[in-house]
């Protein structure tokens, strides 16, 4: 089933003396239990689609449906209630609340949305290996656990959709790997659809879709296994 | 290199103009409050050396005053008088001048068809506290000559426009008499224009003072040539004398002849005498400790404001640096010297405080002083003469405002130093936490709770400098709020009776008559200057019919008791009240046997409790206890009635004084009306300084959570939730901060209190609950407002650029 139908979608901003094309027409849809990577250079537009997936910025032009909706982008406040009721997000530097244990993280956001669930924010520790963590603080784990934690904190509000601007970026190819692992099993068990930008070529071994992206438009788009 | 990094600084401040606007503005107040009371304080001070000097432009103000508590003395009396002070002269140092006798009267005035209570001096042309016409609009004519002419004081004369040649009639106690009026001046008696034993200036048609000749006030009184009741003792130049503000003793010597003069004069038969300097003479003493008191507020009020707006400036660099940080960071990497970026940090502050500053000395000098001076000219009366404000006030107060702003930003500018590039590239010095104290006492909470408490106090060395600096803000506000109530207290007229009738010793049986004929109630009032053994500062003595408490509504005249019981009458010892603030300068208390001077004679009585609420030193007697010591039974009459009591013709022929209830309210009104405004100017003041203050803190720390904000907002946090985040989170510094506001207030006011009160002036601060309230209640409300500018400031957050620096 579609989870995500992009039409023409089109992000341009206005510079003073040209118009920059980050998004130039872009078609793309994404069904349920997919893990995207979005893969380019430096300033060809993944993480302007990344917001404009997130609602976080608003598309210029095009259509952007959502499980069959059309996302809002007019509105803050409805926007933010879209990623509240949809997305998860993981950061690159996990920006986890430093004053808040490993388990709070995951509480805050709960409590935020109205779901408190500690049973399940537990869970979601263990499901990322960090139940022995739970009551330590994000500078007393390491890099890697502190990204981990952010997976969890990402999907405690059960998402339909992850997504990650260069979740890896921060960690060494020995953690990235452990984080990916713990993210795909994360969306497996979850049955969560994940798309990630990053430049490293190393990670499209944990994606079902590989999609390019160049001068804001989708240059190639391959399934992988 | 470092010029371009000033430029580049100056820009960024320039976007935040608001923030730069209050900074600019908390300067600029303290340089102006600093130098519109050091104009004020300057000049006052030196009217008040130069208007009383020996010379002829001064009044010429006697050294020692004489006076009969209880009548007049003839000619021959009065000058034998002079010639034994002359004799009994007991300093070689002090010398004797001049000796000259006055007489002074109460008694009525009539204008427009209404009348009045005056006092009546009686001064041909002399050498010793001379009426006195400044070189000013203010006054005009000449020296009452004959015995039909009088001298109307200025302030009687702008209330109720009277001009040159026109005529008033006066009572002294013997019928009515019509004087031409040929000048306008005034006198030291009056300077500052108030009833005598009151402290609130006298609203124009309620209180009269007019200086005729000798002879035309002998002729108005009905007495012979030459009475007087009133000896004026002049010292060859100005001699020290005991300043009753202060521990120390700073004119032993004229107390030396002063008691002596007690002794010789005391010891005569059928004298009584009541002996003191300049710091028993009201208006002179008031004027005197209004001087004072500017002296000492100023430095305080200008330092507080000042210190203020110092801890703003260091709180607005603080975050300054923040938003800046990855600037400094890319310059820092780039390789520029520490030393020129401190630079910049350094220089900003001081040409915030340098343009601060010129506005504040161009308000302060051409606006503040002046409308001070203005506000004094309205209150007290008198025109400001002179115009010899120091420019020095105005290097002072610009000196002391860049040294604070200097220091204010060096730890700021040493702080922006010292930034590591690394970490704020990896946004590490966005990041703080709180005290693992803090997080373990938080840990049960709910995580939204704990994060709004650790948050909270993340800063503690932030957060205390804002509570130093809300506290200092509201003390302003709430000092003038406690100060008002207390006034309002303290200055409100006795209700339990709506005139006080003054008359001749033992002149209450017309009185009496006049009450019942007219179904009015009375009470006898015996009033008596008195003074500690060996000690000139005056007490005011009440002798009361009845002595009651206030809320029991027995007597017309009820007390305030504090402490104590009330007094029982025919005593062995004779038993009285006394007022707190004797207790407090005398350390006498209940149960103690002191002795007073009545006059020449020593009494000794028992203190059975104490009262508060008076201004002046007050002791309490039964009457009918005082009456058979100083040999008078009543000074004046109460008169109460449940309905409008009219104080007609016969009544006033009665007497020689009428004070009404409904006039001293007029006053009361009056001043408070005048000074509201320059009250709630300062009230205004502190809460904008205090709003200010809670603003920048609050903002910074908001900014200083963009990271963990915007994180919770990308993560789907509803703008309401964190709303109420936030709310609890004010609300806690609010309260604190509310808290704190409260002590510093009280603390403030009482410092104040404390170096204001001296034995002529006296009270004390008893904050009600509603002021209390009020203060907590404003910073908490304040901070509270400020909720929806930080929500704003959320929703409006750029969530794209956000995620580009943390990404970053």
């Amino acid at each position: 089933m579609t989870l995500i139908e992009l039409k023409n979608l089109k992000r341009h901003y206005e510079m003073s003396s040209e118009t920059v094309k980050a998004l130039d027409g872009i078609d793309l849809k994404i069904e349920e239990g997919e893990r995207v990577i979005l893969l380019g250079p430096s300033g060809s537009g993944k993480t302007t689609l990344l917001n404009c997936i997130s609602a976080l910025d608003i598309p210029t032009d095009g259509s952007y449906i959502f499980g069959g909706k059309t996302v809002p982008r007019d509105k803050s406040e409805q926007m933010t209630t879209f990623r509240r009721e949809n997305i998860g997000y993981v950061f690159q530097f996990f920006n986890l609340l430093q004053d808040l244990t490993v388990l709070e993280n995951i509480l805050l956001i709960q409590e935020l949305s109205g779901e408190k669930d500690q049973d399940r924010a537990i869970n979601l520790l263990k499901l990322v290996g960090l139940e022995d963590e739970i009551d330590r603080f994000p500078a007393e784990i390491s890099g890697g656990q502190q990204q981990r934690v952010a997976i969890a904190r990402s999907i405690a509000k059960k998402p339909k959709l992850l997504l990650g601007d260069e979740l890896t970026g921060n960690l060494d190819s020995e953690t990235s790997t452990k984080v990916m692992n713990t993210l795909v099993s994360a969306c497996e068990s979850e049955k969560i659809t994940a798309i990630f930008v990053t430049h490293d070529e190393s990670l499209i071994q944990f994606a079902t879709r590989v999609i390019r992206i160049d001068s804001g438009k989708i240059i190639s788009d391959e399934k992988v296994s | 290199m470092s010029m371009l990094l000033t430029k580049r600084l100056m820009r960024s401040l320039w976007r935040t103009k608001l923030r730069l606007f209050a900074v600019v503005m908390m300067v600029t107040i303290g340089v102006f409050a600093g130098i519109s009371f050091g104009m004020y304080a300057n000049v006052i001070t030196d009217m008040y050396d130069e208007t009383y000097l020996d010379d002829e432009d001064g009044v010429n103000l006697p050294d020692i005053w004489i006076k009969n508590p209880v009548g007049n003395w003839n000619q021959t009396t009065s000058d034998s008088l002079c010639k034994l002070i002359e004799e009994e002269w007991s300093s070689n140092t002090l010398k004797l001048e001049n000796c000259e006798s006055r007489l002074i009267l109460s008694g009525l005035m009539y204008h427009a068809n209404e009348s009045m209570s005056a006092i009546w001096h009686g001064i041909d042309e002399g050498n010793i506290d001379r009426v006195w016409f400044p070189k000013h609009d203010c006054c005009s004519g000449r020296l009452a000559e004959s015995a039909d002419e009088i001298v109307i004081d200025y302030h009687v004369a702008k209330g109720l426009e009277i001009q040159l040649n026109d005529t008033v009639s006066l009572i002294a106690g013997h019928g009515k008499v019509d004087y031409n009026v040929v000048g306008i001046g005034l006198h030291s008696n009056h300077f500052y224009f108030a009833e005598p034993g009151s402290i609130i200036p006298a609203e124009a048609g309620t209180f009269a003072t007019g200086y005729l000749s000798a002879e035309g006030l002998e002729k108005l009184a009905n007495v012979s040539s030459g009475t007087s009741n009133t000896i004026l003792v002049d010292i060859k130049g100005t001699p020290s004398y005991n300043l009753l503000s202060t521990d120390k003793n700073e004119g032993p010597e004229l107390e030396s002849i002063i008691q002596n003069l007690t002794l010789s004069l005391g010891n005569l038969e059928d004298i009584s005498v009541i002996i003191h300097d300049r710091s028993g003479q009201e208006s002179v003493e008031f004027l005197r400790a209004d001087v004072e008191g500017a002296k000492k507020t100023y430095p305080y009020v200008t330092g507080m404001i000042v210190v203020i707006a110092g801890v703003t400036i260091f709180l607005s660099l603080q975050r300054l640096i923040q938003s800046q940080a990855k600037e400094i960071a890319v310059l820092r990497t780039l390789g520029i010297p520490r030393a020129s970026i401190m630079q910049g940090y350094i220089i900003a502050p001081l040409v915030i405080g340098g343009f601060g500053s010129l506005i504040g000395v161009l308000l302060g000098w051409y606006v503040g002083g002046p409308g001070m001076l203005g506000f004094y000219e309205e209150i007290i009366g008198l025109p400001i003469l002179l115009d010899t404000a120091s420019s020095s006030i105005i290097f002072e107060n610009v000196i002391i405002a860049m040294i604070i702003v200097f220091f204010s930003g060096i730890r700021p500018a040493w702080q922006a130093s010292r930034l590591q590039p690394l970490e704020v590239f990896r946004g590490k010095n966005e990041i703080r936490i709180s005290s693992r104290s803090i997080q373990k006492l938080t840990a049960k909470l709910p995580a939204t709770l704990g994060l709004t408490i650790r948050s909270s106090i993340r800063k503690p060395i932030r957060l205390a400098f804002t509570f130093f600096a809300l506290g200092l803000s509201m003390v302003l506000f709430g000092t003038m709020l406690m100060m008002m109530g207390s006034m309002e207290d303290i200055f409100s007229p006795n209700d339990g009776y709506d005139a006080q009738i003054f008359i001749p010793p033992d002149g209450e049986e017309e009185i009496i008559n006049w009450a019942n004929t007219n179904n009015v109630e009375y009470e006898l009032l015996l009033q008596y200057p008195g003074t500690p053994q060996g000690d000139n500062r005056q007490f005011l003595i009440y002798g009361l019919d009845k002595i009651e408490t206030k809320e029991s509504q027995l007597s017309m005249m009820g007390i305030d008791l504090k402490d104590g019981e009330l007094p029982i009458i025919s005593s062995e010892v004779f038993q009285v009240l006394i007022d707190e603030g004797t207790v407090e300068f005398l350390d006498w208390n209940i149960g103690d046997q002191e002795t007073i001077m009545l006059g020449s004679t020593q009494l000794k009585v028992e203190i059975s409790g104490i009262t508060k609420g008076e201004m002046q030193r007050t002791i309490y007697f039964h009457r009918a206890d005082l009456s058979q010591i100083v040999g008078i039974n009543t000074t004046s009459v109460l008169l109460s009635s449940s309905e409008d009591i009219t104080i007609d013709s016969e009544l006033e022929e009665l007497s020689i004084g009428i004070t009404t209830t409904e006039d001293l309210r007029k006053s009361m009104d009056t001043i408070m009306e005048q000074q509201q405004g320059i009250l709630y100017s300062m009230n205004a003041l502190g809460l904008l300084m205090a709003f200010a203050v809670l603003f920048n803190t609050l903002v910074m720390n908001i900014a200083e959570r963009d990271f963990e904000l915007s994180t919770l907002r990308v993560l789907g946090a509803p703008i309401n939730k964190l709303g109420v985040m936030l709310l609890g989170e004010h609300l806690f510094i609010g309260f604190i901060g509310g808290i704190i506001a409260c002590f510093a207030s009280l603390f403030m006011a009482n410092l104040m209190i404390e170096s204001f009160v001296q034995w002529a002036f006296y009270f004390t601060i008893e904050p009600t609950f509603s002021q209390i309230i009020t203060i907590g209640g404003i910073v908490v409300g304040m901070a509270i407002a400020l909720t929806p500018l930080g929500m704003w400031r959320i929703y409006k957050m750029n969530l794209i650029e956000k995620i580009k620096d943390i990404s970053q």
